[in-house]
């Protein structure tokens, strides 16, 4: 009886924005007299950082300070369509909205700054919230003056508009799964490899280390990237080796009823991270970024399964490799089937063995 | 400064940790009615008598819903995308789940609604279960709907998504071994620490406000717009910030009831789900059951590949034919493979409906495809990495569904991960890239794939 050392890795891919896409997203902004610029987005924060990273976004689009951004998400009057935080779509999709929407109303400030100091618009950027001539950065005007003279000289609400739909791809052919156009925005690629220790007694997984590399695109904020990265591999780790709503499957009975009688992944079940991000910035996601929210619970089970192998000798094809599944692996020892050129696995749990009414040929 | 590139505090993070953020069940109004859910306590039967005569008549209780006070009964989540509708927002009839809703009950307080949930006379004739989406296809299965156990309205009202690319049978003819596994993750619930919860107040001018914990504030919007047959500005949905979302409150869950309860109320009404509800009631991750069967050369290539999906919708249909689909896009993972036969089914059974969960459809898809590589490579004698740069996507690669991959970065990760585990990679594949294929990197039986322009 002893506790196993293994190490097993994974590498993976998830596409951005809805499969086949059609999902739209839309925001406007407003410039209060000062300056402050209001966003209006449909995308909920789920906890994801979407109200921060869609402020960054904006900021950085018009040339004014992160905190002059105020972002309302709060309903469905001032707020213009958001399909939805989902689909790893918050950053790219309306990230691309919220960018459309900031260079809009950044033309509009620029005009109004060209009115002020007699000079074409073309002429002019915003730096730091101040509106500079290009190549003589000494004569400037500020954002809060603009506004003060498109509010009280003007007579104009400075307000830009964005929206982003990526075309839905129609299955053109249903036979064999031919789509009319890319079914997503953009795919993200990341690996992971995981440090496993399994106890041959009680049958029991820690995973003690998980490597991960992400493709992000451009980490518009690297901490919420990391959040993503680490928050998710935790939930990849509960899905691997711990969580199942049925746990007397395929009785009802029994299920959690408190967040005490679910296994779900606690602090003392966190391993040692080294998270890698990767910047290969994308062409269409808003300063090349990409989404990687949901990919980042993919990786973990399948490198976990495989560095339980490597530790103690056994594919556990289900999850979660929960204890009882290692023993009775262990216990077992089952061998593929091998006829001719075929290996096969599991054949106890396939339905050529299972059912009657639906056949597959290997 | 710049702000793209920046570590930013999170916009919201100091009002989340201090307790200060405003979440639904942080909102009280004058006049509030709390509800109670009358749910199944069965997981398949009949409803064959049902009677809200004495729940109504007691002292405190404000409005007792059922399927009657629901304008449109079924609407699909996906109706917009023509996936016709198959769930009632309150059982009629029958009950397919156990904790599926059949009755709202909006009282004084949290006790007199439940007392009188508990008020109202149901029976029930139990049917047949089904669990196992294996089964489901058998002739003595039990039936979960009219119109039988699985989904039947894929384009060209096909049963099942299908992908076909290339030639499989040449491939398996070609192939060195043969190698299949069968991978069946578990359900899982999302635990939000927020549960499932909405705060319904009708308005002097007619309108409903809905505060929400919805993912999606206009799919909420849409959704409760459709169930009432109102157009969309007599409803405004209050939300943006969610006590954690990860897929669960993309499907509207509270709102529409809530509302429909405080309009027969004529009084604002919150329906808070206990953590016990949260668990029965609301959606799970779905299990997944996959069969892989891979045409291997002794050289470390991947020839084709066939693959059968049986996706637990559970009782109701709610994303999964859109997750399925999602999940035959990406049923090759991270790797190219030119020949390819995949058939995948949403099958019904008696559990509570699944739903979109992060990385919904390909979360299964990566676990089965990731453990089936590494099994291969174990069984042929491949080194792990090597096997996954020889086969990973590259540039002009094409996807399961012909589209041509143009930024694909796997060969970069795997090199980031093995530089990090300390792992000689041979010289030939620590020099590979993601730029299209060519020399050794390009046997004959890719070439036919590749693509050089276009989508």
């Amino acid at each position: 009886m002893a506790k196993h050392r293994g190490f097993g890795i994974s590498s993976i891919e998830y596409p951005t924005g809805m499969n086949q896409n059609g999902d739209p997203s839309q925001a406007w902004i407003k410039v209060k007299p000062d300056g402050r610029v209001d966003v209006f987005s449909g995308t909920a924060d789920i906890g994801n950082g979407a109200k921060t990273i869609q402020s960054q976004i904006v900021a950085e689009a018009i040339g004014v300070p992160y905190d002059w951004v105020t972002f309302d998400n709060s309903n469905t009057d001032s707020s213009p369509v958001c399909t939805g935080t989902f689909a790893s779509r918050a950053t790219f999709v309306a990230g691309n909205a919220v960018l459309k929407a900031a260079k809009d109303v950044k033309q509009k400030i620029l005009e109004i700054a060209g009115k002020e100091m007699e000079i074409s618009p073309d002429d002019l950027e915003i730096v730091d919230g101040e509106v500079l001539v290009k190549g003589a950065p000494t004569e400037k005007l500020g954002v809060a003056d603009v506004a003060v003279a498109a509010t009280w000289t003007h007579g104009v609400l400075m307000t830009g508009t964005g929206a982003q739909l990526n075309e839905f791809a129609e299955i053109v052919d249903p036979e064999t799964g031919e789509v009319s156009g890319p079914p997503h925005a953009a795919i993200s690629y990341a690996a992971c490899a995981a440090e496993v220790e399994v106890d041959d007694e009680t049958g029991d997984v820690r995973v003690l280390r998980l490597i991960q590399a992400y493709d992000v695109g451009t980490a518009i904020n690297p901490s919420l990237v990391e959040g993503q990265i680490e928050g998710g591999a935790l939930m990849g780790l509960g899905l691997g080796v711990l969580e199942n709503s049925y746990p007397y499957y395929p009785s009802t009975d029994h299920r959690g009823y408190s967040i005490g009688s679910y296994y779900m992944p606690s602090s003392e079940d966190m391993p040692s991270y080294e998270t890698i991000i990767i910047e290969n910035p994308s062409a269409d996601g808003p300063y090349g970024a990409k989404g990687i929210g949901e990919m980042a619970n993919n990786g973990q089970p399948g490198a976990i399964a495989a560095a339980v192998h490597d530790a103690v000798g056994v594919w556990i094809s289900e999850l979660p490799i929960s204890p009882e599944l290692v023993l009775r692996a262990l216990e077992a020892k089952a061998e593929p089937r091998r006829e001719g050129k075929l290996v096969a696995f599991d054949d106890e749990k396939s339905v050529n063995t299972v059912a009657t009414g639906i056949s597959w040929t290997p | 400064m710049k702000a793209v590139g920046a570590r930013l505090p999170r916009y919201d993070g100091v009002g989340h940790v201090t307790g200060q953020t405003q979440y639904v069940d942080d909102v009280r109004v004058p006049g509030m009615l709390w509800a109670k859910a009358l749910r199944s306590p069965v997981d398949h039967a009949a409803i064959t008598r049902f009677d809200t005569t004495k729940a109504e008549a007691m002292h405190g209780v404000h409005a007792v819903v059922t399927w009657r006070d629901v304008p449109l009964l079924e609407f699909g989540h996906l109706s917009a995308l023509g996936i016709p509708a198959d769930e009632p927002l309150l059982a009629k009839d029958e009950v397919r789940y156990k904790g599926q809703p059949i009755a709202l009950v909006a009282a004084d307080d949290l006790a007199t609604a439940q007392a009188a949930v508990e008020a109202i006379e149901i029976e029930y004739e139990n049917r047949p279960t089904l669990f196992d989406v294996r089964k489901a296809f058998d002739a003595d299965a039990p039936k979960i709907h009219s119109w039988g156990n699985w989904y039947p309205h894929f384009e060209g009202e096909m049963d099942r998504r299908q992908i076909r690319k290339g030639n499989i049978d040449e491939a398996f003819d070609n192939a060195d071994k043969i190698i299949s596994g069968v991978y069946r993750p578990a359900a899982i619930e999302h635990v939000p620490i927020e549960t499932q919860i909405a705060l319904a107040v009708p308005e002097p001018d007619g309108r409903i406000t809905i505060y929400s914990c919805t993912q999606a504030l206009y799919f909420s919007l849409g959704v409760v717009a459709a169930h009432l047959e109102v157009p969309m500005n007599k409803i405004k949905i209050v939300g943006g910030t969610v006590g954690g979302g990860f897929g669960g409150k993309v499907d509207t869950a509270a709102d529409t009831l809530a509302a429909i309860a405080a309009m027969k109320a004529a009084r604002p009404v919150k329906w808070r789900w206990t953590r016990e509800e949260e668990f029965l009631a609301s959606s799970t991750r779905a299990p997944w059951h996959m069969e892989i069967i891979d045409a291997v050369t002794n050289d470390g290539w991947i020839l084709g590949r066939k693959m059968l999906t049986l996706h637990d919708s559970g009782a109701y249909a709610r994303f999964s034919p859109y997750g399925l689909t999602k999940h035959s896009f990406h049923h090759t993972g991270a790797y190219t493979i030119p020949n390819l036969h995949f058939d995948g089914y949403v099958v019904f059974t008696n559990r509570t409906p699944t739903t979109a969960m992060r990385g919904f459809g390909v979360t299964s898809i990566s676990f089965a495809v990731e453990t089936h590589m590494n099994r291969v490579a174990d069984e042929m004698g491949f080194d792990p990495y090597e096997f996954r740069l020889k086969n990973a996507n590259r540039i002009n690669d094409t996807s399961p569904n012909r589209i041509r991959y143009t930024d694909p970065s796997s060969v970069d990760v795997i090199h980031a991960i093995a530089d990090a585990a300390g792992e000689e990679l041979a010289p030939a594949y620590a020099a590979a890239t993601r730029d299209p294929r060519e020399g050794d990197m390009l046997p004959e039986h890719l070439v036919g794939q590749l693509k050089t322009e276009g989508h």
